[in-house]
């Protein structure tokens, strides 16, 4: 698009870098800082630990409850993604593919929920979850966030299915399949690359989201790690070696899935997913 | 049509139910709902007593106020210092990527990483870095013989605020850079070799043809800022904790919100009905803002 000379490359490329550092910086620290002892931390915070010791994850992993939490967000996270994902494809499919009275309404209701924050209704949500006797329970989250994802899950579904070639659910239904069957065998293995990027979407806000469960759960077996994260350090304070090491554990898993599927999410983030 | 005709007539409509449903129960019913009870009085437990418009009256005039404007501004602040931080140097950084230089893909990797940590965790790991005493920012400036601008970032009542609002800014970068990127690589390419042939310079090629294409990206992503900005509350509470300390410093509708519904500590003012109002007014902050974005999606997406 530009014509750059040297000059201009070099500095492009220098700015490119000074922000690299400012993102590798603070995590490279954070992990660094895991395998150290807290008074290394204090005394030599740049240098490289002294001697490589996993003894404060141990500690983090069992003491402190980790486990625990990791548990509990590997589960949330995989069956609200399972629901949302599932939910949200069905309804996307009637909307793209059918043309029905009050379909655009519908799909404006569904919309409004892309942009307004859902924990502005948080109120009447906890009433709901505390009658239906689900507070203190993953249950909660499971709704939640399966509810949550609904909004952005169909938008980017339904734009997804608008370019499938109607034709082929034609044939299929002239052959008597029924619309859950034309949906379930010919549609969801055409959709998967946009289920993809709607699983990362999910992935990274249910992981990673503190606000609910700091309203539903106090029962610490029930905790997931944002909310795990937030006890640690009110108990360890001072011992920055097992803050750290908490840190890492909660950070390592996304971080890997999220380099894993960069590609697909950067693709997706890049092609409409914000217009 | 009766809705049992429908679905006779329309039976694939059975698919859409789980999600209309779900959605229905908790979250459009749960907003509604919202506002009625802005307009009782109620513990969480225990007969509502209907009061009017008294919990507003306390809200906007009455005991409640200071706090209320104090946080309404603080989010306003928060606002417009997080607009700069992220629209100037994420338009620097997507053009900067553009240029395809070695290297752009790990970058753009390497820069949306802290989008994918919760906002929690970012706000604990840079208290620990800002920590005044042991905290590695201060040890570095120390170092290079700054110790007078080695300040104690978190508790001054000044500083506070504006480092939350940087380290926010921190966090979300990757994802202002990309998509601004994203509306970079969609210029209208035979535009610009029309100027270039025009022979239009570097400069105003950015200023007169590149900068004007990307005013609706800068439109959605202001929009979705006021949006956001107004429901911040997670990186303040693992910053500054619920009291949005130091004195109230960075106290935001959300932690205020958060001390009147769910009694944050040393809060004794625990009331469903004014926490209720408080989020009514944020609703009614940010749902023009809202349909205004629908608005712009819908029209672009009728474009193509």
């Amino acid at each position: 698009m530009f014509r750059l000379n040297t000059v201009q490359k070099i500095i492009i490329f220098s700015i490119l870098i000074l922000w690299a550092i400012a993102n590798i910086f603070p995590l490279g620290v954070m992990v660094i800082s895991g395998f150290k002892s807290t008074r290394e931390i204090f005394l030599a915070p740049f240098s490289l630990p002294s001697k490589w010791s996993f003894d404060s994850y141990k500690e983090a992993w069992t003491v402190a409850n980790f486990s625990v939490y990791f548990k509990n967000s590997i589960i949330v996270t995989l069956v609200s993604i399972t629901f949302t994902l599932f939910i949200s494809s069905m309804a996307a499919y009637v909307l793209a593919r059918f043309e029905f009275p009050g379909r655009r309404a519908i799909y404006l209701f569904i919309l409004a929920g892309l942009v307004l924050p859902v924990r502005l209704a948080i109120l009447p949500i906890f009433l709901l979850i505390r009658n239906m006797g689900l507070n203190n329970t993953l249950f909660s989250l499971f709704i939640v966030y399966t509810a949550g994802g609904i909004s952005f899950s169909t938008f980017l579904l339904t734009n997804f299915f608008k370019t499938i070639p109607m034709d082929i659910e034609d044939a299929a239904r002239i052959d008597g399949a029924s619309y859950f069957r034309v949906y379930w065998k010919i549609h969801l293995p055409l959709l998967r690359p946009a289920l993809a990027t709607v699983t990362v979407f999910n992935f990274i806000r249910v992981w990673n989201d503190f606000f609910f469960p700091l309203i539903f759960i106090n029962d610490n077996a029930k905790k997931t790690i944002p909310l795990g994260i937030q006890n640690f350090f009110g108990e360890y304070a001072i011992k920055w070696d097992l803050l750290f090491a908490g840190l890492n554990i909660a950070v390592i898993p996304i971080i890997i899935f999220f380099i894993i599927l960069s590609k697909q999410f950067i693709g997706g983030l890049t092609e409409g997913a914000i217009k | 049509m009766s809705a049992k005709k429908l679905f006779q007539k329309h039976n694939y409509l059975i698919l859409i139910i789980p999600a209309l449903l779900l959605y229905t129960v908790f979250i459009a019913y749960p907003f509604f709902s919202s506002l009625f009870l802005s307009f009782f009085k109620w513990p969480g437990i225990g007969p509502k007593i209907f009061v009017g418009l008294d919990n507003y009256k306390n809200v906007l005039t009455g005991y409640m106020s200071r706090e209320f404007y104090r946080a309404l501004g603080h989010n306003f602040y928060f606002f417009f210092l997080n607009w700069v931080l992220s629209v100037v140097p994420g338009m620097i950084l997507a053009f900067s990527l553009a240029a395809g230089l070695r290297g752009s893909d790990f970058f753009k990797t390497l820069f949306f990483i802290p989008n994918t940590l919760s906002i929690i965790i970012v706000g604990f790991l840079w208290a620990l870095l800002l920590n005044p005493q042991w905290g590695m920012i201060n040890q570095i400036l120390k170092s290079i013989g700054l110790d007078s601008i080695a300040k104690a970032w978190l508790g001054d009542t000044k500083l506070a605020l504006p480092t939350i609002i940087v380290i926010t800014g921190w966090r979300g970068m990757g994802f202002y850079v990309l998509t601004f990127l994203a509306a970079i690589v969609g210029i209208d390419r035979s535009m610009l070799e029309a100027g270039r042939i025009d022979g239009a310079t570097e400069s105003q090629m950015l200023f007169r043809l590149i900068l004007p294409q990307m005013v609706p990206i800068i439109t959605t992503i202001t929009i979705l800022k006021i949006i956001w900005s107004f429901n911040i509350f997670d990186i303040v509470y693992a910053m500054e904790g619920t009291q949005g300390g130091p004195a109230g410093s960075t106290d935001v509708l959300g932690t205020l919100f958060y001390r009147i519904a769910f009694g944050g500590l040393g809060s004794s003012q625990v009331g469903m009905g004014l926490g209720a109002t408080v989020v009514t007014l944020i609703f009614f902050i940010v749902f023009p803002v809202s349909v205004l974005y629908i608005y712009i999606v819908e029209k672009r997406e009728l474009k193509g």
